[in-house]
């Protein structure tokens, strides 16, 4: 008997939610394979992974401290990608938003103005959206392709950072070290909790979920943006601008990244060095994807992604596991995730043959 | 179908579950070192020396002492967690093995008061936090002198990590020394802005040989990239901590090594005493840390004799690196005759002595 691969009419309900619990099974059971070989513990590992992150309040904190950047950046990423624009710059717009930002304690080294860190928000908000925005013009403008040109301008930010870091901002007194000077309180996100570097940036990124959930969800110019995405004619008949929408998806995920940028700068950093962005601007693709680009989904798949990471950071330490052992996991895990959820639209069938095809056409 | 997902389903849990029993706990009995490194610990290079230099420490201390090592994590926000958990886990030692990760170390060390922290390449100290370094510009002046006994092009290259006073010291002693058997020899500096890159470090060595350099000096790169293009073309070159003849076998001028053993030995010395007091580290030939060595049998013997003489000088005081007059890349005079540059001076350094041609990065 042959299998064939069909669309389902509906997406499987109960699908939808064992898929994480199917992807979990699999990448325990390949990865035992790798954890054996290597004479590791797997009791040990797993514990790491999936129990250690909630252990205590630290950990905890960790975990929504990498939720934050996560989460913001992917939601309005998703934005994008549901009017089929594809911005892969998250991580270029992350950077232009926390040199912009970094401006204000490098040039204001002494100003504890309670002005200071939103200053600093506007000014990330601004650098990532110019940056986002050079893409949306050249799309626009000239129909040049925005993957490239996004992807391309993540090099050029870099390249910006380290001009800066190696020369007019470098921190005089941090022996020729390329990184600023570090930034004073007025200028860093309080902690949430004293001593922790989780921080009230946090509350950003949940804010701009439940607007972006009321935006796509409820409003009109969510839904024009679907639409284009969905049916890029039906759009035009509409008179739903293409263009608008290449604006509207670039601007408010560049705005996201800059802002994400900016709170890592003024969070658990506090200065403006070589690696800010902690590589958020590519991950925040697969954590929308993840969430099937539905702002709840998205929630979910942020949550899971910095579990999964900080479990890899505890099962560096506790588990005495190489980096290389926990990519692999990690990279397991994505991969399950993804070709499970496959099933949640699609399902097997057994091939029909010839006889049996052309007697279902008869009838 | 639907039923083998749920025993899938089932499983998963049942083995999530069956973890969640088993914490990690340490052992009050013995001393847990933690290690942090920027790089694999591989072979050869930074990293390795660094985990050989408790060597010492397991021998005397056997069982008693357990080495947690974490290896090849990049200076960032996510090397910041992976130090509280080496802390949560019951490490009372840690060694923190690159500049990147100082800031959150001081700040673990001030929240963990019976804590020791030793802190490599870093200036900031605390009461129990303690930044080490080599004296590399000692055992580089040696290098420069047998370079310069070696080079028929009077032109030599350095493929350099960061432009930070550690590394531009480390190529003015190199220079001084080459100048002061030859005052004709020039350098030439590429800089990586990369502890790790073996790839960028390999076109940047050819092109130091393409521009007529034969003698190359590897500055801190953590691979023997640099030392495997110089045999290739057949140019001599060194390296530092440890040693990478092997992958020179007929070219290879000699090693800068960083013998950590006596300065680890020490402090975990220190820490079970209960006197491990924070302090700026900054160790040389004489404390044994800084020792140059596999020279190359090219070198002609009167040259070996002299480099002896002068590396006995360094170490009984009598002789210093930066003994004036020195002059910076512009030919100001920077260091006076009979006067010698201080220790603040050599740990801060921001210019290049006379005879570099490449301008630091500005």
């Amino acid at each position: 008997m042959q299998l064939q691969f069909e669309r389902r009419d509906t997406p499987s309900k109960p699908l939808i939610f064992a898929t994480p619990f199917i992807a979990i099974a699999i990448t325990i059971l390949l990865s035992s394979i790798m954890l054996i070989i290597q004479g590791k513990s797997l009791q040990t590992t797993f514990f790491a992974f999936f129990i250690e992150p909630f252990e205590s309040t630290y950990a905890l904190s960790e975990v929504l401290l990498k939720f934050g950047p996560l989460l913001f950046i992917a939601q309005a990423l998703a934005i994008g990608f549901r009017a089929k624009v594809w911005n892969i710059g998250g991580e270029g717009q992350m950077i232009m938003g926390a040199i912009l930002a970094s401006s204000i304690p490098v040039y204001f080294t002494d100003s504890e103005s309670v002005f200071l860190l939103p200053a600093m928000i506007l000014l990330g908000a601004f650098g990532g959206m110019f940056w986002a925005g050079i893409a949306a013009f050249l799309k626009t403008r000239y129909n040049a392709n925005e993957i490239l040109v996004t992807l391309m301008l993540s090099s050029i930010a870099l390249q910006i950072l380290y001009f800066f870091l190696l020369g007019p901002w470098k921190d005089p007194m941090g022996f020729n070290f390329p990184q600023t000077v570090m930034f004073q309180d007025a200028a860093l996100f309080p902690p949430i909790i004293f001593g922790f570097r989780l921080n009230y940036s946090l509350i950003i990124p949940i804010f701009f979920t439940i607007f972006v959930w009321i935006y796509m969800e409820k409003r009109f110019g969510g839904f024009q943006l679907t639409v284009g995405g969905l049916a890029p004619r039906a759009a035009t008949y509409a008179g739903y601008s293409a263009n608008g929408a290449v604006w509207k998806s670039l601007l408010i995920a560049g705005m996201a990244a800059g802002i994400a940028g900016m709170s890592e700068v003024a969070g658990p950093i506090g200065q403006l060095q070589r690696s800010v962005t902690s590589g958020y601007g590519y991950s925040a693709i697969i954590v929308a994807y993840l969430g099937a680009l539905h702002p709840l989904g998205i929630v979910f798949a942020a949550l899971f992604l910095s579990v999964i990471h900080i479990g890899g950071d505890y099962a560096l330490v506790t588990a005495d596991l190489p980096i290389s052992s926990v990519h692999i996991f990690q990279g397991l895990l994505l991969v399950t995730y993804l070709s499970s959820y496959t099933f949640v639209n699609y399902r097997f069938k057994p091939r029909k043959t010839r006889v049996e095809e052309i007697e279902s056409r008869l009838i | 179908m639907k039923l083998s997902f749920c025993a899938i389903k089932k499983t998963a849990f049942a083995v999530v579950l069956s973890t969640a029993s088993l914490g990690s706990s340490a052992n009050s009995e013995t001393l847990d070192i933690g290690v942090l490194l920027p790089s694999p610990i591989a072979d050869v290079g930074w990293s390795h020396a660094l985990v050989e230099g408790f060597n010492g420490v397991k021998e005397k201390y056997g069982d008693d002492v357990k080495l947690n090592i974490v290896e090849n994590i990049q200076e960032g926000p996510d090397a910041d967690r992976i130090m509280n958990k080496m802390v949560g886990d019951g490490n009372k030692f840690l060694l923190l093995g690159s500049f990147g990760y100082m800031n959150s170390g001081l700040k673990l060390a001030k929240r963990n008061p019976d804590m020791s922290f030793i802190h490599a390449s870093g200036y900031k100290v605390g009461d129990n936090f303690s930044p080490f370094t080599a004296k590399y510009y000692e055992g580089l002046y040696l290098m420069g002198m047998a370079a310069a006994d070696l080079t028929k092009t009077k032109k030599l290259g350095v493929v350099g990590a960061y432009a930070i006073p550690e590394l531009i010291s480390s190529i003015n002693g190199f220079a001084l020394g080459a100048r002061a058997v030859d005052p004709e020899i020039t350098i030439d500096v590429i800089w990586l802005n990369s502890w790790f890159d073996p790839a960028k470090a390999q076109a940047s060595a050819k092109a130091l040989i393409a521009n007529g350099a034969d003698v190359l000096f590897s500055n801190a790169q953590d691979t023997p990239s640099v030392v495997a293009v110089g045999e290739e073309a057949g140019v001599y070159v060194f390296n530092l901590n440890s040693s990478m003849s092997e992958y020179a076998p007929t070219k290879y001028l000699g090693v800068v090594k960083t013998d950590w053993g006596p300065f680890f030995s020490a402090s975990v010395d220190a820490h079970l005493n209960g006197n491990f007091e924070g302090r700026n580290e900054w160790l040389g030939v004489d404390a044994g840390v800084v020792v140059t060595e596999e020279w190359s049998s090219d070198i002609s013997s009167e040259m070996v004799e002299r480099i002896k003489t002068v590396e006995a000088e360094i170490s009984s005081g009598a002789r210093h690196v930066y003994d004036g007059p020195i002059h910076n890349q512009d030919g100001e005079q920077m260091v006076a005759v009979g006067e010698r540059l201080d220790d603040g001076g050599i740990l801060g350094i921001n210019w290049h002595v006379q005879g570099v041609n490449t301008p630091l990065p500005k």
